[in-house]
């Protein structure tokens, strides 16, 4: 900071030096009485007083005056942020006692129902308030199942809170439409769905990840219906998120095969997983046509899903794929072996392990050998025993049968 | 004689000023993005629901690689939180970097640790592995330590992506302290991906000096007592949540902190793992990553959060902290000297066009000027030939600029995460944010020349980081 104030002194002595000799003329009279000037006079003195070029004087007084007023409005904000945040804690503490309060009463007292809802109705008069109200009774309708659930449903239609998250899902802003979709999804309101559809194919992920949540859960038949008009990837992070749901929720299971074509890779690695998660074993034949996918990681799921679920019948076509397959897919055909031990491809194995150097390949196509039980296990004894120079087999294969290796 | 030093003089006072005008500007530009990004992330992050991948079987499998060295006093606390992190499909891998004190032993004895008949090969260059230990206990499976030879913290790590074998890596220092939603936060960008690939993720580190420990976790967030802790704690918000985030929305991230990035364990193997010719192994790593994929014309991403992942124990004293910067600084022109293809190269994007020169003009040689500058502003004293109240309008005009840049910065903490809890810290970083340009930045500009001078001797060393153990705190 010294070095730049050093470094532009002498700087700005040399643009006055070729500045006009006017710049530099001190109006110590001063004798006019018009504010205007008196100003402008006072304001040259100013600058006069460094000997330096005005406009640079003028910049610099600027830049001081904007860090300045800069410095103390932030500090400003910095407080008032705090006080707010504070503030909005303590309401949102107290509304959430006291919502909590009357819920309760509402849903497990008949007796004081009336009364608890005339007073959630009194409580959450404004925006801010129903929207607490809003996110307690999600809160709440996740841990619940059947009639109260229900019964959440109801008062939540009864309070006319529906419109708040319609306006939401229907707002311009996308972190609106998420509100409202996610809040429509959990109290099972479809006044929307022509919306949500609408967001499915949305530029914004998280709209898009919303839009296809809500549509899971608002869906009766097939909750994963809209993975045929899906154009965008589904990410990982999107396929997790509709697992856990699924699982959550307990929704229906459709056959996932058919979306084994679809033209979005990403909707066909889900369906894969899926079938495996699901153990749907049905589907033999269209794997072993998606051994063939011009896509390397469809094929990898493809032949992870062969072990997870145990299809043996592919046997011969993962021999067959083997050899031309990457190095990532090879492992997996391995691993599928591994998980599906059979004696009658043990020379297949021995020969991976003869055949290639990468240290991962040698140790699963050993795992897959020893999985086989007693005759994989002798097999490798032998090797152990055997001295070849070309593999040192002692290290691979203590390696898999030591136990301490999970 | 007067000739020369006239055109000596220009040079000197244009190249001064202009790079202070060009570097204020591109802080004010930096602060620009990092507040749309911020407020981009925050937005997005509001209605994620971490807890799905905490069990999910589709998440992606993660090795953490810790490499110690001496780190006796706090390994075994630190392992147990490494242990503890939110996330269901990773290993542990600790890499006993040829230490000398007795951490192999404290871990052999704390977690029933013995020698297996592991095999692996050396994919990447590293000293000798002695020994890969696993636990008799079924409890700490994921636990896989390392014993090796002596051969420095990229040495260490070039180890543990040798032994690991999940997708993706995480590299950490194995004296910091994770959040332990960290993994979640960090693999998030990862699984994201849908056309680019992402080779690496980093996250804000966060100081821990003074906070309250226990276990291996951090129980109460305080603002270092110390001065010079606490301006560092001012400096690496700026540093984060200004300069990385906007750095990484405009794609010319060049550095990734040791201290905890996540990385394609794939692409980083392939790219060659990390050098052991540098002691800025960091950030050489994502330059050169980043350098492979556009060399093979691959579309990536390189990501940076602002959350708060990590918490490390910084210098708090001008001694260890010299060694520190001196060790960043020669890093940083290790890195620059290596890659210097990439200088205002379009083909390799943002990187060549935005990131590297921005590195090599404000961050290796902006200290340098600044020094020359100090020189001139001495050599006008000395010689009388100073404007005192121009020098005045001068300094206001660089003091109040670096202020108000510091108090955007806290503001940017105050609105995203606010980990200073109590109102009077963070008026504590306000008044430090008027005193660090005084009296902080000074001592770090000159470590920095001293930095450039060791690496111009070949002095190369590491430099030991005493630290006083979290425990103490």
């Amino acid at each position: 900071m010294l070095a730049a104030t050093g470094a532009m002194d002498t700087y700005a002595q040399e643009i006055a030096d070729s500045m006009p000799s006017d710049s530099t003329v001190v109006d110590t009279t001063m004798t006019a009485q018009d504010p205007v000037e008196v100003l402008s006079v006072y304001g040259r003195r100013i600058l006069n007083r460094f000997e330096k070029s005005p406009l640079l004087v003028t910049i610099l007084y600027i830049v001081i005056l904007y860090s300045i007023i800069t410095l103390i409005t932030l500090l400003i904000i910095i407080l008032l942020n705090r006080t707010r945040l504070q503030r909005e804690e303590a309401l949102t503490e107290y509304l959430l006692e006291r919502y909590q309060l009357l819920l309760m009463n509402y849903l497990f007292d008949e007796e004081h129902q009336e009364l608890a809802f005339l007073e959630l109705d009194e409580v959450a008069d404004n925006r801010v308030n129903r929207q607490v109200l809003i996110d307690q009774m999600i809160d709440l309708s996740v841990n619940l199942k059947g009639e109260i659930k229900e019964d959440i449903q109801k008062l939540y239609l009864r309070l006319g809170l529906k419109r708040d998250s319609l306006e939401k899902a229907y707002s311009r802003k996308w972190h609106q439409n998420v509100k409202g979709f996610r809040e429509l999804a959990f109290m099972n309101i479809r006044d929307a769905n022509e919306q949500i559809m609408k967001s499915l194919n949305a530029s914004n992920e998280i709209l898009r990840m919303e839009a296809q949540i809500a549509m899971v859960r608002l869906s009766d038949g097939n909750p994963y219906e809209f993975l045929h008009m899906l154009k965008k990837p589904l990410s990982l992070w999107e396929q997790v998120t509709l697992h856990e749901l699924q699982i959550q929720h307990n929704l229906v299971v459709p056959d996932f095969k058919q979306w084994f074509y679809s033209e979005n890779v990403s909707v066909v690695m889900f369906a894969l997983e899926m079938v495996s998660w699901y153990k749907q074993r049905g589907v033999g034949k269209e794997l072993i046509v998606l051994f063939e996918h011009e896509n390397e990681q469809v094929r990898n799921k493809a032949f992870k899903v062969c072990g997870d679920i145990g299809l043996k019948m592919v046997f011969p076509a993962l021999v067959l794929r083997y050899p031309g397959e990457i190095f990532k897919n090879k492992l997996e055909i391995l691993h599928a072996f591994a998980k599906m031990p059979d004696e009658k491809y043990l020379k297949f194995l021995k020969s991976v392990l003869d055949s290639e150097d990468d240290v991962q390949l040698q140790i699963e196509a050993t795992k897959a050998m020893e999985n086989t039980g007693e005759p994989g296990i002798s097999m490798l004894i032998k090797l152990m025993k055997s001295k070849s120079e070309y593999k040192n087999y002692q290290i691979i294969i203590r390696h898999v049968l030591d136990g301490r290796i999970y | 004689m007067d000739r020369a030093y006239d055109i000596l003089k220009y040079f000197v006072l244009n190249g001064v000023f202009i790079i202070t005008a060009l570097i204020f500007t591109t802080y004010l530009i930096l602060t620009i993005f990092s507040a749309i990004t911020l407020r981009k992330y925050l937005r997005k992050n509001s209605y994620v629901d971490y807890n799905s991948i905490v069990a999910s079987p589709l998440a992606p499998s993660l090795s953490v690689i810790a490499p110690a060295y001496n780190e006796s006093e706090t390994i075994i606390d630190n392992i147990r939180t490494l242990l503890s992190l939110y996330y269901n499909n990773y290993e542990v891998v600790v890499v006993n970097d040829g230490s000398k004190d007795d951490s192999l032993e404290k871990m052999i004895s704390a977690y029933d640790l013995e020698k297996v008949n592991y095999y692996f090969d050396y994919r990447l260059p590293c000293k000798r592995i002695r020994g890969v230990y696993k636990s008799k206990n079924r409890s700490f499976k994921k636990l896989t330590v390392i014993d090796k030879a002596n051969g420095g913290k990229a040495d260490a790590l070039n180890a543990g992506l040798n032994v690991c074998r999940n997708d993706l890596v995480v590299s950490i220092d194995a004296d910091s302290i994770m959040e332990p939603d960290a993994l979640l936060k960090l693999v998030k960008p990862f699984m994201e991906a849908k056309d680019k690939r992402v080779i690496g993720a980093g996250g804000v580190i966060r100081i821990a000096n003074s906070c309250e420990i226990a276990d291996g976790h951090i129980q109460k967030i305080n603002l270092p007592k110390k001065f010079l802790p606490r301006a560092q704690v001012m400096e690496y918000t700026r540093a984060f949540l200004m300069g990385r985030m906007a750095w990484s929305e405009l794609d010319g991230l060049l550095l990734i902190s040791g201290a905890l990035g996540m990385f394609d364990r794939e692409i980083v193997i392939t790219a060659g793992g990390y050098s052991i010719n540098t002691v800025g192994e960091d950030m050489e790593l994502v330059v050169r990553i980043r350098r492979y994929m556009a060399e093979h014309d691959l579309d990536y991403d390189v990501i940076y959060i602002p959350d708060p992942l990590c918490w490390t124990e910084v210098p708090s004293t001008v001694k260890v902290l010299a060694r520190q910067r001196s060790r960043w600084t020669r890093g940083t022109m290790e890195t620059l000297a290596t890659h210097r293809k990439l200088f205002f190269n379009k083909k390799y994007g943002k990187l060549g066009l935005l990131g590297y020169p921005y590195w090599l003009a404000f961050e290796y040689l902006a200290p340098i000027v600044e020094f020359l500058g100090i020189c001139w502003f001495v050599f006008l004293v000395i010689t009388n030939s100073l404007n005192w109240p121009f020098f005045l309008l001068l300094f206001g005009f660089v003091y109040f600029f670096a202020v108000s840049l510091s108090i955007w910065a806290i503001l940017f903490e105050e609105i995203t995460f606010h980990k200073y809890e109590k109102r009077r810290d963070v008026l504590r970083l306000v008044a430090i944010a008027f005193l660090e340009p005084l009296f902080y930045h000074p001592i770090v500009m000159l470590m920095t020349i001293k930095g450039n001078i060791d690496k111009i001797f070949n002095r190369n060393k590491w430099g030991k980081m005493e630290r006083k153990g979290f425990g103490k705190n």
